[in-house]
């Protein structure tokens, strides 16, 4: 027997999932251990073997590719426990990441605390100043040398950064998107003078332009560098203890996977990637059932995030804001808001209405329910309502107190004048209304209608709130994946990704475009791809290569992802681009927004280097007949404002063919699904819940 | 003000004030229909999904327009607005641009409603500052929403146009003698009628600009995103019904007044004031000009006017609707930090009274395009700091936190760069490095180094790599200044310079538009002053044969040779060729306090930071180190005691030497080192730290302090020689406590101006007495 393992190391939880060659899946759950990541990871891989009645080395001596998700460089980053790292820039321009394009004061901040300027900061240095030396050298706009690397400044910058104990050594200049000569010199120098200490050059992680993203790029690829590789050597080491040898594959924040060496080089590329193993599971379910657009969504207990999988693609951006730092990098498009079940609700007393976060009760003291605070939250509100089974979550692992919630509720309830129970639906319907608005500001922004989606929902409590954030959107159908499996989704994720190496170039053409150049640029990126996968060990016909152009107005700033087809491309071919992207625009912007007088420029140059994998094959189950008797507690129902005799069923027992009619919820461990008075749910052949809503557009 | 009845608001030659009530065409009927119940779940549920409408019209303004001066310097802002023009939700970006689309619609209800009549799909537009605009630049399109034959509410938004014409390119004009020379005025129009975009009004508005294409480019961004909005209200009010949305509004409305009123009554009644120097009204222009703004609070209203400010000249007035909005931007940062922009709370409870004629509330036809980089922002400046006096004597702990320094890039030195491209193309644009400004020092930590405005949250400076394939530039440097942030108990932040050279051109010329070269910004509460701008042309500077030479960058100004010419303020261009270097500082944050009273360990972080320099910290704070870098406490405390020594030795004494101790501490606080104590002789400002009665309340305490007089040239970071710009003599007065030297104030004033009364709380002491 052959296995596929997929194993997720979050911040709380490490998540395993194991597909067999007959499509049979078994996930494990096993608390992560920050003091030694790897050991968290074999423990959920040992838990699913014992499920699966194997020991760890027959699971690993038998599997074909072990996917790795991975929190540990975002975590190091978040609590800032990173290398001790220096950084090497272009003469004049030391002080770039102190400055922040200025911006650094507020980015990131929630909108709620956007005009208290009072309380803007920025945040501590990833790099202390004394560690950033300059060296004289200047390239260009166009890559011409305005003056050489001066390498006796370069060797004395290295070696006091040696003497000052650095672990890690980044190095940023001008224009090294365009020329990056004077990097790959003073990486060199770095490999012959401190040949033992972690280096980076922002060009080669980053290449477009703008140096005070690629200098928060390569800063922070460096701070986590060390603590990366050491963990990396280590999964790999202990993996081949166990008789696993081939590469791991490390998923990245594109949605890919990559074979963990080049992780080594380039941890940047993990951070925020948890997220994007969702995405990818869901975008390939998706596909399998036949739905091209869908909205994907996972609720946790501090945030709620959502994706977008349109004509069977996930979206994606290019900014990613961590810490109040910026920088940029090809990443799934996945949104996030402070709402989640540890979401905080008070009383605004000036305006006497009830607010829902974004601050939030966290792990620590967490929801009242859990007994070590007294912060009313989401999941204390979903207790009150009868979603939430005090006895049975996690599995039964944790009592959640009810008194406590209803103690804690009680006061905000008294100051607005309403029943806890009211007060508590009217909490998540708060909540609900805030996820809506994020999905339709995600849809709306790119000329989507949100009525032409369908939902994936999972995580702790996306299940729990999904059918009334579906109804406030018009969304008629949602799907919680695969059932049980949706507890360990990203695990799951990761087994569905491919290998993906995204390379950009920025540059700025106008039109007339120079067709030879076009040509010359698309064939270098796609030469470099080939020979990264051949790398890999990806088979000729499993490369797959997609090009996009970034596109614009003369003088905008904003570009819009424009695709280009593949072969040597013709005048023909540029008239088609052009269209295609006042096309799109229109589409974005409304028609009549056009305006191709202003002139038209392509500002950067995509190629996504795909080396195809097995994807898992999900057998069909044979229809269960036998509709288990559900257990029944008093569920208070927003809709009908008032308590119901609810059916409650347990998740396992239900099996293909099954139809709910809400309202009704359904109990896994990990997770709840409430299906509301206006919808009904079935069990699919697959085993995943599909809840069908009335009355929305189908 | 009695001249103020006598004259026509209606937006012609005086600026435009809404009659009470508006006077409106009785063919258009405003919906106004409240829901009486409003349960607070909904509300809750409406009030995000209505601000997340208001946040589609900006983002969408912002990814279509995209340019540059949207994208870096949000030089726009998206609202919602109630029937008659009140706001609901103003926008996250520019804060200053609220009075603008408030005031072009009320004046539209008014002066359009009857001919060419407001209609379901139409849509506005005006950059006429008398109307509805801060100045041409800034042009303002905005849409009514009618449901079921009634208008229920507008969106408006306001997005800065590089060039609409003018004597010179770009958006602003060193050489303005009046509003003739500049881009033309455009009350409103309905360029969109029923849904169709004007043809002939659209070729009409774009022929006058020197780059027609950019602005018929955002004139689709602005209209797109006010339909955006629309079709989104037009949804929520088809779900929840025309009254409940319209009851979420007023709701809104009121809540933000409620709470601005109660913080209002946190603060005593009172008077506070601030002035600042403009400097040169135009090209060839010697002289300097007074901008004052005072704050009059009393019971639950708060009164500002300009009573002071110098008569208007040259093209850097503001109509009184730049000047209201100035002021609006810091009370929203101030006191409505936690309102979510529904700023209507407390616009109820301002009053504007500016004298016409002047700097802020100019006549047509005054020149008013350059107003925005210079009188404009120095009055949000001003309004911040009068705003800070009075809140520190709130008794409210929350808004004692607010009180703040100035701010940095108090003017925004426009560095306005034309010519042809690396391309070949012409252009015409100007640098927005200086949106990276520097907060203030507030009343309990430090400014934020290049932190930006407290009116613009989210400014954004253009990277390096940004500007150099935009224009023909290359940069030799972008850093951080180092001693620019104002000394004070709390440290403004620093400022930053730029300097760079012509790249694939033949020349570059530029025009400028700024200010504070000679005369740094206000201090507060004995801070110092924030630092100088600085245009700096360096010609035949040899980088490129001494880099070639040396292998070396250079790395300061000090290093470089050839000519060095200080550049005015007000240019209408000097060109830089080949060869030449041009570099521009801008002006950092103020200090809050003595700087003397800074903690000494405080000082040495700053030093170890690279923030100040070690010789800085002994001049400025009187912080001395030893050998190893550490503090040394007792020469710390020797050289402290020595320079307040100084200080009491080389101050003029108040005329009386008899010093009278306070018998109580006091209790109404009044600045960083006044309370108001209290005794049978009357009410005195007396100093916190040593008790000392300074001066009975009637009078400005300042004629009761020790004055020393210096030249302005002797103050801050890298000044110049005033004679080079302006004919005025400025000196530096600081107001020091008789008893135990502290630094009260610091001001920059004319040899023969009286004392500047900051502070009038005389009805204080008065009310206070009267209870006891």
């Amino acid at each position: 027997m052959k296995y596929f393992c997929g194993v997720d190391t979050g911040g709380t939880f490490t998540d395993c999932a194991v597909i067999d060659e007959t499509g049979k899946i078994t996930i494990a759950k096993r608390p992560s251990t920050p003091k030694d990541y790897s050991e968290g990871l074999f423990n959920a891989l040992e838990a699913c073997a014992e499920r699966m009645g194997i020991d760890l080395e027959s699971l690993l001596e038998n599997t074909e590719h072990l996917f790795l998700g991975t929190t540990v460089g975002t975590n190091a980053l978040v609590q800032m426990k990173g290398a001790k790292t220096g950084m090497i820039t272009t003469r004049g321009h030391r002080d770039n990441l102190a400055i922040m394009r200025s911006a650094g004061r507020s980015a990131g901040l929630p909108v709620e605390k956007l005009l208290h300027v009072s309380r803007h900061q920025k945040p501590p240095p990833l790099i202390p100043r004394r560690l950033i030396h300059e060296v004289s050298e200047r390239v260009d706009w166009k890559g011409a040398v305005f003056l050489d690397l001066n390498e006796a400044e370069a060797e004395q910058a290295i070696r006091s950064l040696v003497e000052e104990d650095a672990e890690a050594i980044g190095i940023c200049l001008l224009w090294s998107i365009v020329n990056p000569e004077h990097e790959k010199k003073l990486k060199a120098m770095v490999k012959r003078l401190a040949p033992d200490t972690f280096v980076s050059c922002s060009h080669e992680l980053i290449a477009k332009r703008g140096e005070y993203e690629r200098a928060v790029g390569t800063a922070i690829n460096c701070f986590i560098g060390p603590t990366m590789r050491e963990y990396v050597q280590k999964i790999e080491q202990r993996a081949s203890s166990h008789g696993y040898t081939k590469p791991i594959l490390m998923l990245q924040v594109t949605g890919g996977v990559v074979p963990s060496r080049e992780v080594i080089q380039t941890p940047l590329f993990t951070i925020g990637s948890g997220p994007a193993a969702g995405v990818t599971g869901s975008s390939f379910l998706s596909n399998a059932m036949g739905y091209t657009n869908t909205i994907v969504t996972d609720m946790g207990g501090t945030s709620f995030e959502a994706g977008i999988i349109y004509d069977g693609k996930p979206l994606t951006a290019s900014e990613t804001i961590i810490n109040q730092y910026v920088f940029s990098m090809p990443r799934l498009d996945v949104e996030s808001i402070g709402s989640g079940g540890g979401s905080i609700l008070w009383v605004d007393e000036i305006s006497g209405t009830l607010k829902v976060g974004p601050e939030s009760a966290g792990a620590d003291p967490g929801p009242a329910c859990y007994g070590k605070g007294n912060c009313p939250t989401i999941t204390d509100a979903n207790l009150i309502l009868g979603y939430l089974n005090p006895d049975n979550f996690l599995g039964g692992k944790m009592h959640l107190n009810l008194d406590k919630s209803i103690e804690a509720i009680r006061p905000l309830a008294d100051k607005l004048g309403m029943e806890v129970d009211e007060l508590a639906a009217g909490a998540a319907r708060i909540a609900e209304a805030k996820m809506a608005e994020l999905i339709r500001q995600m849809t709306l922004q790119r000329g989507l209608d949100p009525r032409d989606f369908v939902i994936f929902a999972y995580g702790g409590a996306g299940p729990t709130h999904a059918c009334e954030y579906a109804r406030e959107l018009g969304i008629s159908r949602i799907v919680v994946p695969l059932g049980t499996i949706s507890s360990a989704w990203s695990a799951f994720g990761t087994l569905c990704a491919d290998i993906l190496h995204v390379y950009e170039k920025s540059d700025l053409l106008s039109q007339p475009f120079d067709l030879e150049h076009i040509n010359q640029t698309f064939s270098e990126l796609e030469s470099k791809g080939r020979k990264q996968l051949e790398e890999d060990g990806v088979s000729a016909d499993q490369m797959v290569f997609q090009r996009l152009v970034e596109v614009k107005y003369r003088m905008q700033i904003h570009q819009l992802p424009v695709p280009v087809p593949a072969g040597r491309l013709n005048e023909d071919d540029l008239e088609q681009l052009v269209k295609r992207f006042e096309e799109i625009y229109e589409s974005f912007y409304g028609v009549g927004s056009a305006y191709r007088e202003a002139g038209i420029e392509i500002g950067l140059f995509k190629i996504n280097a795909i080396g195809e994998m097995v994807k898992p094959s999900i057998p069909e189950q044979a229809p269960v007949h036998d509709i288990p008797v559900p257990g029944q507690r008093k569920v208070y129902w927003r809709q009908r404002g008032e308590r119901v005799d609810t059916p409650i069923f347990e998740g396992q027992s239900l099996g293909p063919g099954h139809a709910i009619p809400g309202p009704a919820v359904v109990e896994y461990p990990e997770t709840t699904i409430v299906i509301q008075p206006f919808a009904q749910a079935v069990v699919d052949t697959s085993g995943n819940i599909i809840i069908d809503l009335e009355g929305a557009k189908s | 003000m009695s001249a103020q009845n006598e004259v026509k608001w209606d937006g012609k030659v005086f600026p435009y004030v809404p009659s009470e009530p508006l006077q409106i065409d009785p063919g258009i009927r405003l919906h106004s229909d409240v829901a009486e119940q409003l349960d607070p779940i909904s509300f809750e549920v409406i009030r995000y999904a209505m601000w997340n409408i208001n946040v589609e019209q900006g983002n969408t303004l912002l990814r279509i327009s995209g340019s540059p001066i949207a994208a870096y310097g949000h030089d726009f802002n998206p609202c919602l607005l109630d029937e008659s023009g009140d706001f609901v939700f103003f926008g996250p970006f520019l804060q200053y641009l609220s009075s603008a689309s408030g005031s072009a619609v009320k004046w539209t209800l008014e002066y359009r409603s009857g001919n060419p009549g407001i209609s379901d799909g139409d849509i506005f537009l005006t950059n006429d500052p008398w109307v509805g605009a801060i100045h041409q630049a800034d042009v303002c399109i905005y849409a009514p929403l009618f449901w079921e034959g009634e208008l229920f509410c507008w969106f408006a938004n306001t997005l800065h146009q590089w060039d609409l014409g003018g004597t010179t390119p770009g958006a602003f004009n060193p050489i303005s003698q009046d509003v003739f020379w500049e881009a033309g005025c455009i009350p409103p129009i309905k360029i969109v009628e029923q849904g169709l975009l004007r043809k002939d009004l659209e070729e009409e508005y774009i022929r006058r600009s020197r780059m027609p294409d950019l602005v018929a480019l955002d004139l689709r961004a602005q209209i797109t995103a006010c339909n955006v909005a629309r079709e989104r209200m037009q949804q929520l009010i088809e779900k929840y019904g025309p009254e409940v949305v319209k009851g979420v509004m007023k709701k809104l409305q009121d809540n933000s007044e409620i709470s601005f009123v109660k913080r209002l009554e946190t603060i005593p009644d009172g008077t506070w004031a601030e002035e600042s120097w403009v400097e040169l009204a135009r090209e060839g222009d010697r002289s300097v000009y007074r901008n004052v703004v005072r704050l009059t609070k009393k019971g639950d209203r708060l009164i500002f006017d300009n009573e002071g400010t110098a008569p208007q000249i040259g093209s850097i007035n503001c109509a009184a609707i730049a000047w209201k909005g100035a002021i609006a931007s810091m009370i929203s940062a101030q006191m409505l930090f936690d309102q979510m922009f529904v700023i209507e709370g407390a616009y109820r409870h301002m009053e504007f009274r500016p004298t016409p004629g002047t700097l802020t509330c100019a006549k047509f036809p005054a020149g008013v395009v350059s107003a925005p980089p210079t009188v404009l922002l120095q009055t949000i400046g001003l309004a911040g700091l009068v705003i800070s006096r009075m809140l520190y004597c709130s008794t409210d702990e929350v808004l004692q936190k607010e009180v703040q320094s100035c701010m940095g890039t108090l003017c925004f030195p426009i560095d306005a760069i034309a010519g042809i491209d690396q391309r070949g193309n012409g252009y015409a644009s100007f640098l927005l490095d200086p949106v990276g400004g520097a907060l203030g020092a507030l009343s309990w930590k430090d400014g934020v180094n290049t932190g930006g405005w407290p009116w613009d949250l989210q400014s954004t400076m253009p990277n390096v790599e940004d500007n150099e394939i935009f224009y023909p530039l290359l940069y030799l440097w972008r850093k951080e200044i180092p001693n620019s942030g104002g000394a004070g108990k709390f440290r403004g932040g620093n400022a930053a310079e730029i300097a760079y050279v012509v790249n694939d051109s033949d020349a570059i010329t530029h025009y400028t538009t700024g200010g504070h070269t000679i005369i740094p910004g206000p201090s507060l509460f004995g801070g110092d002053p924030t630092s100088r701008t600085r245009y700096l042309l360096i010609k035949n500077a040899g980088v490129h044969e001494a880099a070639a030479q040396s292998g070396k960058m250079p790395e300061g100004l000090e290093e470089l040779g050839g000519e060095h010419l200080n550049v005015s303020p007000k240019t209408g261009g000097i060109v830089q060729e080949s060869g030449d270097i041009f570099a521009l500082a801008w002006t950092s944050a103020a200090g809050f306090g003595d700087p003397l009273e800074r903690e000494p360990r405080r000082v040495v972080q700053d030093i170890e930071s690279a923030y100040i320099s070690p010789d800085w910290a002994m001049q400025r704070n009187g912080v001395c180190l030893d050998e190893n870098g550490a503090l040394d406490a007792e020469k710390t405390d020797a050289l402290r005691m020595s320079m307040v020594q100084a200080r009491l030795s080389s101050a003029a004494s108040p005329g009386h030497t008899h010093h009278t101790i306070a018998e109580s501490p006091g209790d109404i606080r009044v600045s960083e080192g006044l309370v108001i104590s209290r005794s049978a002789e009357g009410a005195f400002y007396t100093c916190t730290k040593c008790r000392t009665r300074i001066q009975n309340t009637e009078g400005n305490y300042k004629s009761g302090c020790m004055k020393r007089i210096t030249d302005v040239r002797d103050v801050g970071l890298s000044p110049i020689d005033p004679k080079l710009f302006i004919d005025d003599d400025i000196e530096y007065r600081e107001y020091f406590c008789p008893g135990c030297g502290v630094l009260f104030q610091g001001d920059f004033n004319r040899p023969d101006d009286p004392d500047f009364q900051d502070i009038c709380l005389a009805s204080v002491a008065d009310a206070d007495q009267a209870n006891q």
